[in-house]
């Protein structure tokens, strides 16, 4: 009895090996996950520099533009290499002696600083107060921001600071020099995102001729498409906006503009509070914004650091409630059309003179599920290998660690177990809709009603994950067709046991609610051909006792 | 004597209509019986009622000592009217599966597969996909299918249909050798020529009721007998021969029935010189003849 069920599930599953709608949903995945890691590096190592040009009545804000511009670009480069100099990577010996140099200090001052002699607790002191001010004092110094005179931060009160200031002023010409003669195009391979590599400023010869003929020149260069854009800095920005323009034929893309702005914003608060005899210290202490220090509650209800790791965890149900909708979407709507076929086919009525028609359903659900699992499966496996395997072939870091999901058992185990749950009230569904209609295009009118009720947990996706254990979330869980999507949505709320657990119950009772309804429907249905039946003469079906079925007409 | 099929008062409604009516019939084991009548008269019904596809609502069904068919299921073979085959599996593979459905051994029923496609002639299709065969040989492996676990019954639901005469030729063979092997055989028609050619017994429907059942002599028995002649000329002397009692004129060629006294040699004398004889045959009234006798005319076959 189960033995025939199972031998409709095995070749239903051989069967499927062998389409190309398979292989297609295997490989579907994988070549998501790879573009979806690729295409951003990609698309950020090949963004064009964007260069621009300067007409300045004033004579510095470009200047100082520039080089406060140098600071950010610096602190990352300094960071890099100190970071490969403490890992011992093979890489730190193709950085520029200079930087060599100074990366050997900062590292001795940091192992001096931290706690332990590992290079993981080295690199945490830079997260910390005392390093981020250590790399904000050396940046400051290499990009001439400050001199080594104005000591905003003393290093040599601390334990091997001293030494640490002294190499930072030797090498900090030689650092500078080096930065500044360094070719735009060469900086990319020392970070990513550098402003020295995204924005270049092209010297335009302004001196002399009468301002109306430079910007003449500039506006054909513009129009050439030689130059992104270009600025024109009025004569007293401490005064007002009077004669600041900027001329572009890109209007979607602002980021040029807003990162001189900001740059230039700061340049000028600064002279203005100079101006106004507000001493730096003041300044700052007026300037100092409020910041939150963001914490968590851990399960046993202490205060925890949150990693961006956490709001990655927080974010990763979406993306695997979404693809949960995909597989389940996709493999009832196989089961949806093999059924139909296999009826148009005339080939059930044989298989019937073998196996009851709940065998039947059964095995098909079974081997189309089996299906399923294994492109779900390999899906998983694929993304773990890809998620570390591409960036690491693009010689790339991640920015984030989507390791994180693999780490989580929960995670996956309960995407694999709502798949299975959710398949199995679809196929349900499905396969009863199936067994009544004789064409796909019949079945798509009636499967109108499911595909609505499905597109529900695609809307509430982002709410739920926002509020995962809001009014919306908890009642939506507690609908059996959307328990699946939405218990996998609140993963990272996540729900409490009790909720699991009568969810759970739920479900199933539901599923063998639906199993029984399809299973009468069944076995009238893939034997009738014509018109198929009215909502009403279904629920005839499913009411009436299994011994006296069918009582349709026949055509 | 046990039957390998009785049905006693069989009755299928579907809603005001009643597809089967009151049917009883026994076939004891060995036997190729034919199940005759027009589209519609309710043979498909009654056969999917003996699978137990459907139930009846009122009577008794006897298969093979059993009253339903799910407990024998293994035992039978069966060949709907609508038939199809699995397109992208290969003929050895169904054949196979077919029989593991049966509960055949999963080895056993490989190599039966491949000895019963080599012995119909099919052997090098073993391997190759069903999408592939011809209308012919799609049906003759449909029909394997059902032989594949060996069954003591079998039953074909229009087995001829949609078959050129060469293809006929051979279901016909597939089928005597059935009952060569002991098997018992019931196929229906609506052909009737068909199944005088190979039927042991028959059973005539016709709107669901029965008509007339039995072997093919004693149901041929009823009807007298009649002369076969295949002609040229002027049909319409036929009628007014002496000791006719009916003509079916088919054009170039007639069945006369004759009444109980009629003689054929006379018929022969008053025939000769104003048509020209390419045969006359004496013999037996045809099942249409019957059908056609029994039904008042009625027929819409």
């Amino acid at each position: 009895m189960r033995n025939k069920s199972l031998l409709v599930a095995q070749r239903e599953y051989m069967e499927n090996l062998r389409t190309k709608t398979f292989w297609i949903g295997i490989f579907f995945m994988p070549v998501i996950i790879v573009l979806a890691i690729a295409v951003p590096i990609w698309l950020e190592r090949t963004k064009d520099a964007r260069k621009y040009a300067v007409i300045d009545h004033t004579d510095w804000l470009a200047q100082a533009v520039e080089e406060r511009a140098t600071l950010p670009d610096v602190k990352k480069v300094l960071r890099m290499a100190i970071e490969n100099t403490v890992h011992q990577e093979e890489s730190a010996a193709d950085l520029p002696k200079v930087l060599r140099e100074f990366a050997a200090g900062a590292a001795a001052f940091l192992e001096a600083q931290a706690g332990e002699d590992t290079p993981e607790a080295t690199l945490a002191v830079l997260d910390e107060d005392l390093g981020r001010k250590f790399m904000e004092a050396s940046a400051e110094l290499i990009s001439g921001l400050s001199d080594p005179e104005n000591k905003a931060f003393d290093l040599s009160k601390l334990p091997g600071g001293d030494q640490a200031l002294k190499e930072i002023i030797v090498l900090r010409e030689a650092l500078r020099d080096w930065w500044r003669s360094l070719p735009p195009e060469e900086a990319k391979q020392y970070g990513e995102q550098l402003n020295k590599s995204r924005y270049v400023r092209v010297d335009v010869d302004t001196s002399g001729s009468d301002v109306s003929d430079v910007r003449d020149r500039l506006n054909k260069l513009v129009a050439e498409e030689k130059l992104f854009a270009y600025f024109e800095i009025g004569p007293d920005p401490l005064a007002g906006n009077e004669g600041f323009r900027y001329v572009s034929n890109n209007l979607t893309d602002d980021e040029l503009r807003e990162w001189f702005e900001r740059h230039a914003t700061e340049e000028v608060r600064e002279r203005r509070l100079a101006e106004e005899n507000i001493p730096e210290e003041v300044a700052e202490h007026i300037q100092a914004p409020i910041r939150f220090d963001k914490k968590k509650l851990s399960e046993t209800g202490e205060e925890e650091e949150v990693a961006t790791e956490d709001t990655l965890r927080q974010w990763a149900p979406v993306v695997l409630v979404y693809i949960l909708w995909i597989a389940i979407f996709s493999i009832t709507q196989m089961l949806l059309t093999n059924t139909i076929e296999e009826k148009s086919n005339r080939i059930l009525e044989v298989l019937l003179s073998s196996v009851s028609p709940l065998q039947l359903m059964t095995g098909k659900i079974a081997g189309i599920a089996l299906t399923g699992l294994t492109m779900v499966v390999s899906w998983v496996i694929s993304f773990l290998l890809l998620v570390n395997f591409v960036p690491k072939l693009m010689n790339e870091k991640m920015p984030f660690d989507l390791n994180v999901i693999a780490r989580d058992p929960g995670l996956l185990t309960s995407f694999i177990v709502y798949f299975l749950l959710g398949y199995l009230f679809f196929a349900a569904l499905l396969v009863g809709i199936g067994s009544v209609c004789n064409s796909i295009k019949e079945a798509n009118n009636l499967m109108m009603p499911v595909t609505v009720v499905l597109m529900l947990p695609l809307l509430s996706m982002i709410p739920i994950a926002k509020d995962p254990n809001g009014e919306l979330a908890v009642f939506l869980s507690y609908v059996p067709p959307f328990t699946p999507f939405v218990m996998m949505n609140r993963a990272a709320g996540p729900p409490t046991t009790t909720e699991y657990v009568v969810t759970t119950i739920l479900l199933l009772v539901s599923i063998s609610v639906v199993f029984w309804a399809a299973a009468k429907v069944f076995r009238i249905g893939i034997l009738m051909t014509g018109k198929p039946p009215t909502p009403m003469e279904i629920l005839r079906w499913i009411r009436a006792p299994v011994g006296l079925v069918p009582t349709r007409k026949e055509p | 004597m046990t039957y390998a099929l009785a049905l006693e008062g069989v009755t299928k409604r579907f809603g005001s209509v009643t597809a089967v009516d009151n049917i009883s019939f026994a076939i004891p084991p060995g036997h190729i019986y034919g199940f005759l009548g027009p589209n519609g008269a309710g043979k498909t019904t009654t056969i999917r009622m003996i699978m137990s596809i459907i139930y009846p609502d009122e009577g008794r069904i006897d298969i093979l000592g059993q009253s339903n068919a799910e407990a024998v299921k293994d035992r039978l073979g069966y060949l709907p009217e609508e038939k199809g085959l699995y397109k992208k599996m290969k003929a050895g593979e169904l054949l196979t599966y077919f029989g593991r459905l049966k509960g055949m051994d999963g080895a056993l029923a490989k190599e039966r597969a491949r000895e019963l496609l080599e012995r119909y002639g099919l052997g090098e299709w073993q391997d190759k996909r069903c999408e592939a065969l011809s209308k012919g040989m799609g049906q003759k492996v449909q029909i394997l299918g059902t032989l594949i676990h060996d069954p003591e019954l079998v039953i074909l639901d229009e087995p001829f249909s949609g078959l050129d005469p060469v293809n006929i030729e051979l279901m016909r063979d597939l089928i005597t050798d059935m009952k060569k092997e002991g098997r018992t055989v019931i196929f229906s028609t609506h052909i009737m020529a068909q199944a005088e050619q190979i039927c042991d017994s028959i059973l005539l429907v016709h709107k669901g009721r029965k008509i007339i059942d039995g072997t093919l002599s004693e149901v041929k028995a009823t009807a007298g007998s009649g002369v076969l002649v295949d002609y040229d000329g002027d049909g319409s002397l036929l009628k007014h021969l002496p000791g006719v009692r009916r003509v079916n004129d088919s054009g170039k060629q007639a069945e006369l029935l004759l009444e109980d006294d009629g003689d054929p040699q006379r018929i022969l004398a008053a025939l000769v010189g104003k048509l020209t004889i390419r045969r006359f045959d004496i013999r037996d009234a045809s099942l249409h003849e019957i059908f056609v006798k029994a039904v008042g005319g009625q027929s819409d076959a």
